[in-house]
């Protein structure tokens, strides 16, 4: 065995800080000048009008689904007494943490129900017997307290994570990780609940004819999928940034890429699962669904998902040697989150319609990037005077010092 | 031989600032070869193996009495008709499959999770898959009706120019299952091999030392062997690890690709993974604590181990609990009468009293293990998994007849019962496991001794000063690759 130099910890740069609070601000500034902007351009007609609800759901849900992917990422890591991952679960507390955030944006969502959801339409549903049929679950009423039931499961648990995590760095009293893996198994089943719900209510209501048991499943996949892609690109710009340079090594990118790559193989299957059974059961009720998906040029879309969503970053993330290299895990991560972006996109905008013309792009990524302001700008918040790791954690060591095999 | 005087010895403790031990006791390299290697190399098994191997042999005997039997009358002795023309042979086809997936979950899973634990149990896991599979491989043989033309399942060049049905989930079937079983087989063996030599050196018959001589493929323990047999292991787990979910998703599609109410769901293939390692781990629960108990490897496998296999058996029991809850929730949601008469037959139909079974013991019994003491209490967690076996079968049993036997066509209802061939046929298969199993216990080494060896203190691997004297190793891990993935 070779040498090996020894580096402490002491010398690493383990704060945000000062880059952190101009980051903070320039992003909060363009997260708020964006959906603005992409509010003002929704107002010139009421096609646009209806458009921007539904890029403003696409892109809340793709953040959305981000802050799960690391709730789920944290609540595991506890639950299996994780050591490897200590370095990185800090920035995944953050992340999660703004789900806070999002319960905040929840609003224009609310402001657009009407817009998106065709069974509140009262008209609508005394004309369609399957609407009636579901009324006693897809009401106004029932949908706001089961929203508000997510948003606060999910707020709690991440706040909890995140406050005893801290908390930890300064008593370094390992009871708190105990009560952190406590909480996760209960918590584990909530989240798996809420979650399913959610994305039923969110994104499968879109078409309330449509149902698939797998759904949920579907969602959280692609989610986590894509927080896996983000954590390594957060700790791969923290780095050139200068920060954590000594606490993240080529084996935590080496088990991330495991993780992006495991995952990218799990989403194909249950992209698969649920698609190859409707297709073959060939039953209307269900493949009017995926019909819509496949005209016109939506069909293309779905052709990019399977290309680029699961055979080429299939491919891509095989090699030991990439998963180990910060640039080509670079790309692949961008190219899994923006292909996570172009999943969901597929999901919604087939509800709007088969129409598109140049502004309704401008209002995508007008919310792409007002969404993503914020979320970047909330995660540099709550990243202010905290440390990037957890310090005291009773399981750094095994971290800082473990090697694949 | 039996060394039920050894205490137990508690490691379940948690401690986040240390990992546990995973062999308990007084042990060392020596201990752990001469207690493995002791089971197999005593002149003569115990009193109760012989009993228990005649049991189960003869078991066997009345499953190939059973076949015959059926092979010479016909399809007619079992209970199987329209509308239930699915009956016994494919509720224990899929109740065998699902029980051998604990092996390979553990073996390549596992390993690539860096669970250490797994190495005291995965061997006996692994032997459990293949036997099991080896079980589910006869019923839908015995199936097809001729069962001497069997071989038609394979798609291979014939005069009759006749070829499968390609497009028949039962056909993926004959390749998923062969599949699993072959790589299943061969990750069992590769992983085998430095234990047979093992055994090869320590025998002390001429037989036993050719026997276990050709089974060990002339392993010397030299660098170069280790080396390449850790990579074929590794390569083999990347391999299997697809295997483990990709069986069970085939199985499931038997049912979902359907247009049956109550099997056509998109849920089906990763609901049936869940409760495939849900029943294979409760199978192992099942055989392992007795056998540690009777072959004196509580301190190989300890308590802590029997503890996590429990939380797995929580976890993936919880999963299938979800899976039926959204089955139940959509089948009224989609609003597809035929669906949720299908769901509401289940529970409250002349089949209700299998539903209940199914429910109480895959969704309730397993929540016995949110409490400590049932998780690490032999007698209590042998209790609860014989449920869970037992739930899985009656899952098995729910999906298959409850959904078969009101059809469409009212006129059609009917009530299955098996028959007298049916239920021996089924007894007897657990005669083929078990025959299968007490041999390989008198005859294979049990654990992996050489992966045990690898997580005890004594291998130096856990606080290795190889890690260099330093605090941390950071970006510059070993000196020959400076900053390699800098360059990207």
């Amino acid at each position: 065995m070779s040498a090996i130099e020894p580096i402490t910890l002491s010398e690493d740069q383990l704060q945000l800080h000062p880059l952190g609070r101009s980051l903070f601000r320039k992003a909060g500034i363009v997260g708020v000048v964006a959906l603005a902007f992409t509010f003002v351009v929704s107002l010139f007609t009421a096609d646009l009008r209806e458009r921007f609800f539904f890029s403003y759901l696409l892109n809340f849900t793709y953040f959305l689904s981000l802050s799960l992917g690391a709730l789920f990422f944290v609540a595991l890591q506890h639950l299996t007494r994780s050591g490897w991952s200590v370095v990185v679960r800090r920035l995944a507390e953050f992340i999660a943490a703004n789900v806070v955030l999002l319960a905040g944006l929840f609003v224009v969502v609310l402001l657009g129900l009407t817009h998106l959801y065709h069974w509140l339409d009262a008209e609508h549903v005394a004309q369609d017997s399957l609407l009636q049929h579901k009324q006693p679950y897809l009401n106004l009423p029932f949908f706001l307290i089961r929203c508000v039931f997510y948003f606060a499961v999910w707020s709690w648990l991440s706040r909890y994570y995140l406050t005893k995590s801290v908390e930890l760095d300064e008593s370094g009293d390992v009871n708190l990780t105990l009560r952190m893996e406590r909480i996760s198994a209960p918590g584990m089943i909530l989240y798996a609940l809420t979650v399913t719900f959610a994305a039923f209510d969110l994104l499968m209501s879109l078409d309330a004819h449509w149902f698939s048991t797998i759904f949920g499943v579907y969602y959280f996949t692609g989610g986590f999928v894509g927080f896996v892609s983000l954590l390594a690109l957060l700790a791969i710009l923290l780095q050139k940034s200068g920060r954590l340079r000594h606490a993240i090594t080529a084996e935590h990118y080496h088990d991330l890429g495991k993780l992006m790559f495991a995952f990218i193989f799990f989403w194909g299957y249950i992209a698969f699962s649920q698609f190859m059974l409707i297709w073959y059961a060939n039953i209307p009720e269900e493949t009017g669904w995926f019909f819509q998906r496949q005209s016109g040029g939506w069909g293309w879309i779905g052709l990019i998902l399977i290309f680029g969503h699961f055979i080429l970053p299939f491919l891509g993330l095989l090699s030991r040697y990439v998963k180990r290299r910060k640039k080509p895990l670079a790309f692949w991560a961008v190219w899994i989150l923006l292909m996570h972006w172009i999943d969901l996109y597929w999901l919604i905008l087939p509800e709007y319609g088969q129409e598109w013309f140049f502004f309704h792009s401008v209002l995508d990524i007008g919310c792409f990037i007002g969404i993503g302001g914020l979320f970047l700008a909330c995660a540099c918040y709550l990243a202010r005077d905290r440390a990037l790791i957890p310090l005291k954690d009773p399981r750094l060591q095994e971290s800082l010092t473990f090697e694949n095999a | 031989m039996s060394n039920t005087a050894i205490r137990e010895i508690d490691n379940t403790a948690n401690d986040p600032s240390r990992r546990p031990l995973w062999i308990v006791g007084e042990n060392d390299f020596t201990s752990v070869t001469e207690t493995v290697c002791r089971i197999t190399e005593q002149p003569k098994p115990p009193r109760a193996w012989y009993i228990a191997f005649a049991i189960s042999s003869a078991l066997t005997g009345m499953l190939f009495v059973m076949i015959a039997y059926l092979i010479a009358v016909g399809i007619g002795v079992w209970g199987v008709n329209i509308p239930v023309s699915w009956g016994f042979a494919i509720i224990n086809f899929v109740f065998w499959v699902g029980i051998g997936h604990a092996g390979t979950l553990i073996s390549a899973i596992l390993f690539l999770l860096r669970q250490k634990w797994r190495t005291s149990i995965n061997r006996f896991a692994e032997a459990m898959t293949i036997f099991a599979v080896a079980c589910a491989g006869i019923f839908p043989a015995i199936h097809i009706g001729r069962a001497w033309l069997a071989y038609w399942l394979f798609p291979y060049p014939n005069q009759m120019a006749m070829w499968p049905n390609f497009r028949s989930p039962l056909l993926w079937d004959v390749f998923a299952v062969s599949t699993y079983a072959t790589v299943s087989m061969m990750f069992w063996y590769v992983g085998m091999i430095p234990d047979l030599a093992t055994l090869r050196d320590r025998a002390k018959t001429r037989v036993r030392q050719i026997a276990y001589g050709i089974a060990a493929l002339g392993w010397r323990g030299s660098h170069r062997h280790w080396h390449r047999h850790e990579y074929a292991y590794l390569i083999l787990a990347g391999l299997a690890t697809p295997l483990v979910v990709s069986v069970h998703s085939v199985v499931s599609f038997d049912f979902a690709v359907s247009l049956l109410p109550g099997w056509h769901t998109t849920i089906f293939p990763p609901y049936f993974v869940a409760g495939a390692i849900f029943s294979g781990f409760a199978m192992v629960v099942t055989l392992i604590v007795p056998a540690r108990q009777y072959f004196g490897l509580k301190e190989i496998v300890s308590l802590r181990h029997l503890e996590n296999m429990n939380k797995i058996i929580l976890v993936t029991g919880t999963i299938v609990g979800y899976a039926y809850s959204i089955e139940f929730f959509i089948a009224w949601y989609g609003g597809n009468a035929y669906e949720s008469f299908a769901f509401i037959n289940r529970a409250f139909g002349p089949y209700a009293w299998a539903y209940w079974t199914m429910v109480s013991c895959n969704v309730l019994a397993p929540q016995l293990f949110w409490f400590k003491k049932c998780r690490v209490t032999p007698w209590i967690m042998v209790i609860v998994c014989i449920f869970v076996n037992i739930g899985m079968w009656f899952e098995r049993f729910v999906i298959v007849i409850t959904s078969l036997h009101r059809d469409f066509l009212p006129s059609s209802w009917g009530y299955y019962a098996p028959t007298w061939v049916d239920v021996l046929t089924f007894i007897g298969s657990f005669g083929l496991f078990f025959t299968l199993f007490l041999l390989f216990c008198r005859y294979l080494p049990m654990v992996a001794m050489a992966e045990v060896k690898t997580v005890m203190p004594q291998a130096g691997l856990e606080h290795g000063h190889h890690r260099g004297v330093g605090d941390y190793h950071g970006e510059i891990p070993h000196a020959h690759e400076p900053e390699y993935w800098e360059k990207g």
